[in-house]
């Protein structure tokens, strides 16, 4: 309402006028008068806080703190403090002008104070100050800062210890300042005040978990479970009757478990973190967010634990809450995140969800959530649920409710959903149905190949991934709309590709190319010839197996059609003319110690001897004039079964024209 | 000057523990003729004593998951008396590699003698025959087999409804050769004429040699 607004502006004018005349003034009751006034109006209040902030409020009172005798003007020491730390509170251009103002050392100065209220105002204000990102990091590299932060922690103050707690939150981010600390004994000190109120055991647990959270070291030395002690608190403090403190003491623990997996072993014990976990999410607000994201990463890449979770009926909770309940945005990526690594290894907790047209539903419709997050979170839950081969067999992703939100999310502004997309996208397009063509016929193809000329490298990786596995046993119509889309040239330059894992997604695109009907082969021979000539150029220049796999199958592939295409394949493996002493790469590959490489390699001679061919026994005599039948002959024992047998056909077939070695 | 080939040994035993856990024991070695996008084709006889029937089958593998011992493909019936067009079924496979799976099957009705009489079938599976007695093959090492073991178990009809009249309530004893990725197998369901031989060989789908392909689940 305009006339209240200007009263509002009118009042906090003269508040600012009267705070001036304050600072200067020499009359405590009028000062305190004012910072009543104006702590009572910013407290709670962002609005008001902004407002004064912009109206130059708290240099006024960071200088009447400064000017105050803290023996005689306590009760003005305290209101000042107090209003600075309220500027501060959630408030990041607060603590910024808090900060310009100086008040930081003003502050500090207040805990060596012998007035326990004037301690505890400056304690709460710096909590405050710490509790943003922009407060400045402490030095802990200053041993007389780590003492310091000894001292606020020995100290016999609940406000004190929590700004020790809260300056340790802040500031210790590297593997060196959490060893620092932790050699320092403040591991210790922190479980010590696990035992004091709420706040401090709050404060502390936090603080631990800063200084464990993914160093191993850190923990095998100070927190297993052969430091009994520190073990048991934190067990026990999962029983705890506040529920962020239970869901503080699991966060440490998962952060030990992630750390050192070996700590948590005993099934019990995990299953217990899990009902904990489960039954925190009761609580609506932080807590429960919280308690989703510590569930999902405590059974993150552990499939014992996924089972577990299984077990539990989480899977059930999850989704029985989502419909009984319209959940906030952090809570959906939350469940999100959780059901997609309960679903990452296991199969029966994919059925779950797939056989559940509600809990199916739920996931493709929050694809088009307004909330990039929870977009992405619903990606890599399809993602996981799609690595069901069972079910991708049985044609259940393939249709229009998944297939259109994946396909318009490929269009998304945001980077990080146009790869979770992708990524989902490159599951469910291999589809062994025969429906891959509803992909194809509703613009997906266009957008990938749009995607793999992105000048994002994981964009480009992703959508040439997605690409290959579409051509993944796909009919021949739809490989054709395939490669007209992509043309020889895209794909030409994607095989040359900067980075080495677009490379070997190319070369495995080109493999389920020319795979299938015979004249598929036909592709790596159009515009001159200019992706076999690729594929030729990759293999002679790169170093990676992975890359060099793909294409040694691509060449394989090749020389599995007609005479024509065999010849191809040996101009390719074999040196130019001018070139006579360069070694074969085909006698690099065999020599790889990659097996899969062998293999690859070997097949491709197995199918250039094959004897039936008009031209086997000139390609044979060439392939013994470069060294590749000698070769071969070194690895009848090969240690992979797979090469050994290969190996075994390919020299058989070479012999069917004679043993040249005599 | 040419090498002798060493033949394929027979699979060691490697039984220091007579416990249930295989603790070392490995899991099978990839065989490319076995991994995904493969097909195979071939023939089921099903003949009665009345009846002399076999028939057509084609199979493609379309998961492989050798860690977990897992397998899976479709199988199409091509020449079925009581269906008009093929019959497609999904079935999932478990491999033996004594880690994750025994000879012993424990389920789908086969007890254990059940079990040693489809796989004595197999000739390839008679130096293993006096261990799986013992323990089922626990304690055998197979990584360096020639031979896979397999069992076949169909889940669904992926293009007739389960009303069609054809049963997929047995399983197949598989016994695959790593050489020339040839497939035998036996269909085992008591209500079922016994013993029906599945017969299969790699395809080359017109080509004059061999063609890979893959996709890779992210």
């Amino acid at each position: 309402m305009p006339g209240s607004a200007s009263t509002t502006s009118h009042r906090s004018e003269s508040l600012i006028t009267r705070l001036h005349s304050a600072s200067s003034s020499q009359n405590n009751e009028t000062k305190l008068k004012v910072l009543r006034e104006l702590k009572n109006q910013i407290i709670g209040n962002r609005t008001k806080k902004i407002s004064y902030i912009k109206q130059g409020a708290v240099p006024f009172v960071v200088s009447v703190l400064s000017n105050c005798d803290c023996v005689n003007d306590c009760l003005v020491v305290v209101q000042c403090a107090a209003i600075v730390g309220s500027f501060a509170c959630g408030v990041d251009v607060g603590v910024t002008a808090v900060l310009e103002a100086g008040a930081f050392a003003h502050l500090i100065a207040l805990l060596s104070r012998d007035n326990v209220k004037v301690v505890d105002a400056g304690a709460r204000a710096l909590r405050m100050i710490y509790q943003s990102k922009v407060a400045p990091k402490y030095d802990f590299f200053e041993e007389k800062n780590i003492q310091f932060l000894i001292s606020l922690l020995d100290r016999n103050n609940e406000n004190v210890t929590g700004l020790g707690a809260s300056i340790i939150t802040h500031s210790c981010q590297t593997h060196d300042e959490q060893k620092i600390l932790a050699d320092a004994g403040v591991l210790k000190k922190l479980i010590n005040l696990l035992g004091g109120t709420t706040n401090q055991r709050d404060a502390s647990l936090e603080s631990f978990a800063t200084i464990i959270k993914e160093n191993p070291e850190v923990i095998s030395k100070f927190v297993g479970p052969e430091n009994g002690r520190t073990w048991c608190t934190l067990i026990e403090l999962t029983k705890d009757r506040y529920p962020r403190t239970r869901l503080l003491a699991c966060k440490c623990i998962n952060l030990i478990k992630n750390a050192a997996p070996s700590y948590l072993q005993y099934v019990g014990m995990r299953t217990k973190l899990i009902l904990v976990l489960l039954e925190l999410l009761d609580d609506p607000g932080q807590v429960g967010d919280e308690a989703l994201f510590t569930l999902s990463s405590f059974i993150e890449d552990d499939e014992g634990l996924q089972k577990l979770a299984f077990e539990t009926n989480t899977i059930d909770k999850l989704l029985n809450r989502t419909q009984k309940e319209l959940l906030q945005a952090k809570r959906l990526q939350g469940v999100f995140i959780t059901l997609a690594n309960i679903c990452s290894n296991l199969e029966c907790c994919r059925s779950i969800l797939i056989q559940s047209p509600k809990a199916l539903n739920f996931v493709t419709d929050a694809l088009t959530h307004t909330n990039v997050d929870v977009r992405v979170a619903a990606c890599i839950c399809l993602k996981n649920i799609s690595r069901s081969v069972k079910y991708l067999s049985a044609g259940r992703f393939m249709t229009e409710s998944v297939i259109m939100p994946l396909i318009q999310l490929l269009f998304d502004t945001s980077t990080s959903v146009q790869v979770a997309a992708l990524c989902t996208i490159s599951n469910i397009v291999v589809d062994f149905t025969m429906h891959k063509s509803l992909f194809v016929q509703n613009g997906g193809v266009k957008q990938l190949v749009q995607l793999s000329k992105s000048m994002d490298s994981v964009i480009r990786l992703n959508a040439v991934w997605a690409l290959r596995n579409l051509v993944f046993l796909v009919d021949s119509r739809c490989k054709e709309v395939i490669f007209m889309e992509l043309r020889a040239l895209t794909l030409t330059s994607l095989v040359s590709d900067p980075s080495a894992s677009v490379q070997e997604q190319a070369l495995a695109l080109i493999c389920n190319l020319v795979n299938g009907p015979v004249d598929s082969i036909e592709y790596v021979f159009s515009e001159d010839g200019l992706l076999m000539n690729a594929v030729g150029r990759q293999l002679w220049s790169a170093s990676k197996p992975e890359v060099l796999i793909q294409g040694m199958y691509v060449l394989c592939n090749v020389a599995s059609g007609k005479e024509f295409h065999k010849e191809a394949v040996m101009h390719q493996l074999l040196p130019q003319p001018n070139n006579d002493g360069t070694q074969s790469i085909m006698v690099t590959m065999l020599q790889s110690d990659t097996a899969q490489l062998r293999t690859a390699a070997v097949w491709t001679i197995v199918n250039l001897t094959i004897p039936t061919g008009a031209g086997a026994l000139a390609r044979v005599v060439k392939l013994r004039n470069a060294g590749i039948v000698s070769q071969l002959k070194n690895m009848v024992n090969d240690p992979c079964l797979d090469v050994k047998l290969r190996v075994k056909t390919a020299l058989g077939q070479s012999m069917t024209f004679g043993d040249f070695s005599t | 000057m040419p090498v002798r080939i060493v033949e394929s040994p027979a699979p060691s035993n490697s039984s220091s523990s007579s416990s249930g856990a295989n603790p070392g024991q490995t899991c099978l070695q990839p065989c490319s003729l076995l991994s995904v996008g493969q097909a195979f084709s071939g023939t089921q006889n099903v003949s009665s004593p009345h009846k002399e029937e076999a028939w057509r089958v084609n199979v493609r593998i379309q998961g492989c998951d050798l860690s977990h011992g897992y397998l899976c493909g479709t199988m199409e019936a091509l020449n079925v008396p009581m269906a008009d067009t093929p019959v497609v079924t999904f079935w999932e496979g478990e491999i033996v590699d004594t880690k994750n799976y025994t000879f012993f099957t424990n389920k789908w009705k086969a007890t254990s003698e059940v079990d040693i009489e489809h796989w004595s079938k197999f000739p390839s599976f008679s130096p293993l025959l006096t261990q799986v007695e013992v323990d089922g093959g626990k304690s055998l090492d197979l990584s360096n087999y020639q031979y896979i073991f397999m069992r076949w178990k169909e889940q669904y009809f992926v293009n007739v409804g389960a009303d069609c009249g054809l049963t997929i309530a047995g399983f197949y004893y598989v016994c695959f050769s790593c050489v020339d990725g040839s497939i035998n197998g036996y269909y085992y369901d008591p209500n079922s004429s016994p013993f029906q031989k599945l017969e299969l060989k790699t395809t080359n789908e017109g080509r004059t040699g061999f063609s890979f392909s893959s996709y890779e689940l992210q």
